[in-house]
């Protein structure tokens, strides 16, 4: 019992007084992020990566994984309550959710969620205590071609299958692969794209791109084109489910855990395909016509209770690529990447070997986040929806103080502050026209990394690319890959011909 | 494609001036960076590919994308485009204005006045916009003003001391002492 052993010397580490204050600090500052618009749980991280300086590892880690949960919490209070739902990833939550609410029922609709996180997060971080160092111990034996291939897939899934356009996720993750490439190049030290500029050579910043594009483009968006938005809240009701909630929650619950934590598992990230399959499944298979009949119009409890816990799950699961081969799949998993590295570590198989102490007391925290944050989330609703009325001129402004500190405590630089500007600007253009912001975090983190595998996997094969075929795996990651990039596509020309057929 | 295109852009023949220049932002890029990437060595050591393949890589490949971003921008407009989350009003320049000058007085004034002045100003304009985006007519009232500034205060001085003082992060201040 290796692995339980480990846990538990993991929950005697993450229970010293001090720890547990970062987690519940994490929690509540995660709750409140998720709950206020215009933030999210990535910008949250980036804008507090300056602490990464002072406070030791274990301890932010716990801190930053309590804000990357705590939102996922938050986030559903905000989308049952509030008729404009922000992020993706409780957009569906938001679709039945809304309607319970609005036929009174937004405390068995926020319940529901709440209790469906809490069921699915814990789930998946059995899953990932039990899996994850099995994961490390396999994917110890990959070489760099097969490293290189997990991030073609994962930058193949975050560009061009996640998003509406191809194109335009294929451009956002280019211009991230080139803002990765600013800086000093790790094999020759020479510097790319620099200039004359001296605050070019270390790179830029993954704070500055992520408070850039989250936190400044959203509010610049906001005085562009939302300042006549009229926005209308739900009722809260007392906070109760009755028991035949109780009996049509479970069920969904765990189907949504099911669908939610394999996507997490694999590279390729997003909440949305997940989510979206879990509410058809519920919608599907809800057999009382009474039931039934609640979807989309009074709010089916099903559809709030299945997506939520595919949500959590997915988002859990997504730590086993992150910790055991050092891939994030979202924005804030990149993050959390980025301050591993201003640690020195980087993520990989070998983390669990190097830093055992570390990654166990991270996974011990999970649990105790995640009862934490069932605590805060129920009882103390009321509190968190009091969130809700800040007003947005305020919110939006002080928001931005904010950014500066996350933007200047990382170098000390006033340059840094005129760049965040101007990515600023970048986040407003890209979020007009439709561009996805992932693929630009994803590639400017990863992109990186993938060039030193790419060069070492070519020195492995003397310069010729032919290595990719010959390794078993690495030929299996490129049919993987070939094969996202198809079949989405066939299985669309099919059922665009069926339709057509059908109409003929 | 084209199927889905017209249904989704009926009135949008011909080109869409936005659109068009998003895609020549993007050639400009992609041609930019495969000028830079001309200055970067070659020197491929075992690999085969040095420093510059991955800087010329995304210039071509940007290159490419912004040709075919602007030939969707002069052919009926970005395709699969969702209309829904398109904004409902037309952009209010005068409130950009504001929250812009916020954050560029804010980057070249912090070394000078310090991080809590900085910042409440740049709060100060930010919330001036805002107000007058959300159409809010006591915008321009003294006393609105007057709490925005010293709203800017109280946010920004307990964030300077939270920093400064309890994570030891260095902010620029006005005076050495730490807490102004």
């Amino acid at each position: 019992m290796d692995i339980f052993n480990a846990l538990l010397v993991g929950f005697s580490h993450a229970i010293t007084f001090s720890n547990l204050l970062w987690c519940l600090l994490g929690c509540a500052l995660g709750t409140a992020v998720g709950v206020l618009p215009g933030i999210g749980p990535a910008v949250a991280v980036a804008m507090l990566l300056p602490i990464t300086a002072k406070v030791e590892i274990t301890a932010s880690m716990i801190f930053f994984a309590g804000i990357y949960y705590g939102a996922m919490y938050g986030g559903s209070t905000t989308s049952i309550l509030l008729n404009t739902p922000g992020e993706t990833a409780s957009m569906v939550t938001a679709m039945e959710g809304n309607k319970m609410a609005k036929s009174g029922r937004a405390g068995a609709a926020l319940a529901t969620a709440a209790i469906g996180s809490f069921v699915a997060g814990t789930i998946a971080t059995v899953i990932v205590t039990l899996f994850a160092p099995y994961v490390a111990d396999f994917a110890v034996k990959l070489g760099p071609p097969e490293y290189f291939m997990l991030m073609l897939l994962a930058f193949t899934t975050v560009s061009a299958v996640l998003g509406k356009s191809t194109l335009r996720g294929m451009t956002a993750l280019f211009v991230g692969l080139a803002v990765g490439c600013v800086g000093m190049d790790q094999i020759s030290g020479q510097g790319r794209y620099v200039g004359s500029v001296p605050e070019l050579l270390d790179g830029i910043e993954i704070v500055l791109v992520a408070v850039g594009l989250f936190a400044v483009a959203e509010v610049l968006y906001a005085v562009l084109y939302e300042g006549r938005v009229v926005e209308s809240q739900n009722r809260l009701s007392r906070v109760h489910m009755t028991r035949r909630d109780w009996k049509r929650s479970i069920g969904a619950w765990l189907r949504g855990t099911a669908i939610g934590t394999p996507f997490g598992c694999i590279p390729a990230g997003g909440t949305e395909i997940p989510t979206f399959l879990s509410y058809a499944t519920e919608k599907k298979l809800a057999k009382d016509p009474q039931d039934k009949a609640e979807f989309g119009t009074t709010g089916a409890i099903e559809g709030v209770a299945g997506p939520e816990a595919a949500n959590n799950a997915t988002v859990t699961a997504a730590l086993i690529p992150l910790l055991t081969l050092g891939i994030p799949t979202s924005n804030t998993t990149a993050i959390l990447l980025g301050a591993f590295q201003n640690y020195g570590i980087q993520p990989g198989p070998q983390l669990f070997t190097t830093s055992a102490a570390l990654v166990w007391a991270l996974i011990a925290s999970l649990y105790i986040g995640n009862v934490m944050l069932l605590v805060l989330n129920l009882p103390m609703v009321g509190l968190w929806v009091k969130l809700l009325k800040i007003p947005k001129p305020q919110l939006y402004a002080g928001i931005l103080i904010f950014a500066t500190v996350g933007a200047y405590g990382m170098r000390q630089s006033a340059f840094d502050l005129f760049l965040l500007y101007a990515i600023g600007v970048l986040g407003v253009i890209m979020r007009r026209f439709d561009f996805p912001t992932a693929p630009v975090v994803v590639g400017m983190i990863l992109g990186p990394l993938a060039e030193a595998q790419l060069r070492n996997a070519l020195s492995i094969g003397e310069g010729s690319p032919v290595v990719f075929l010959q390794r078993p795996m690495s030929l299996a990651l490129i049919v993987v890959v070939l094969a996202v990039l198809v079949l989405p596509r066939v299985a669309k020309r099919m059922s665009q011909r069926r339709l057509r057929e059908q109409a003929a | 494609m084209t199927t889905t295109s017209t249904k989704e852009r009926a009135p949008g023949q011909g080109g869409n001036w936005p659109q068009t220049l998003v895609g020549l932002g993007v050639l400009a890029t992609g041609l930019g960076l495969g000028w830079g990437a001309m200055g970067i060595s070659s020197d491929a050591g075992y690999s085969g590919i040095g420093p510059n393949f991955f800087p010329w890589m995304c210039a071509v490949v940007l290159t490419v994308c912004g040709a075919w971003i602007l030939w969707e921008a002069r052919t009926g407009g970005f395709r699969e485009m969702d209309e829904e989350g398109a904004p409902a009003h037309p952009p209010y320049w005068t409130g950009f204005v504001w929250v812009s000058a916020g954050l560029l007085l804010n980057a070249s004034l912090i070394t000078t006045i310090g991080f809590i002045l900085s910042c409440a100003l740049c709060y100060l304009l930010a919330v001036q916009g805002l107000r007058r985006a959300g159409g809010q007519p006591i915008a321009n009232a003294p006393r609105t003003w007057i709490v925005d500034v010293l709203v800017g205060l109280i946010i920004s001085a307990p964030v300077y001391w939270t920093f400064t003082k309890f994570l030891a992060i260095s902010l620029p201040g006005l005076t050495n002492t730490g807490w102004l």
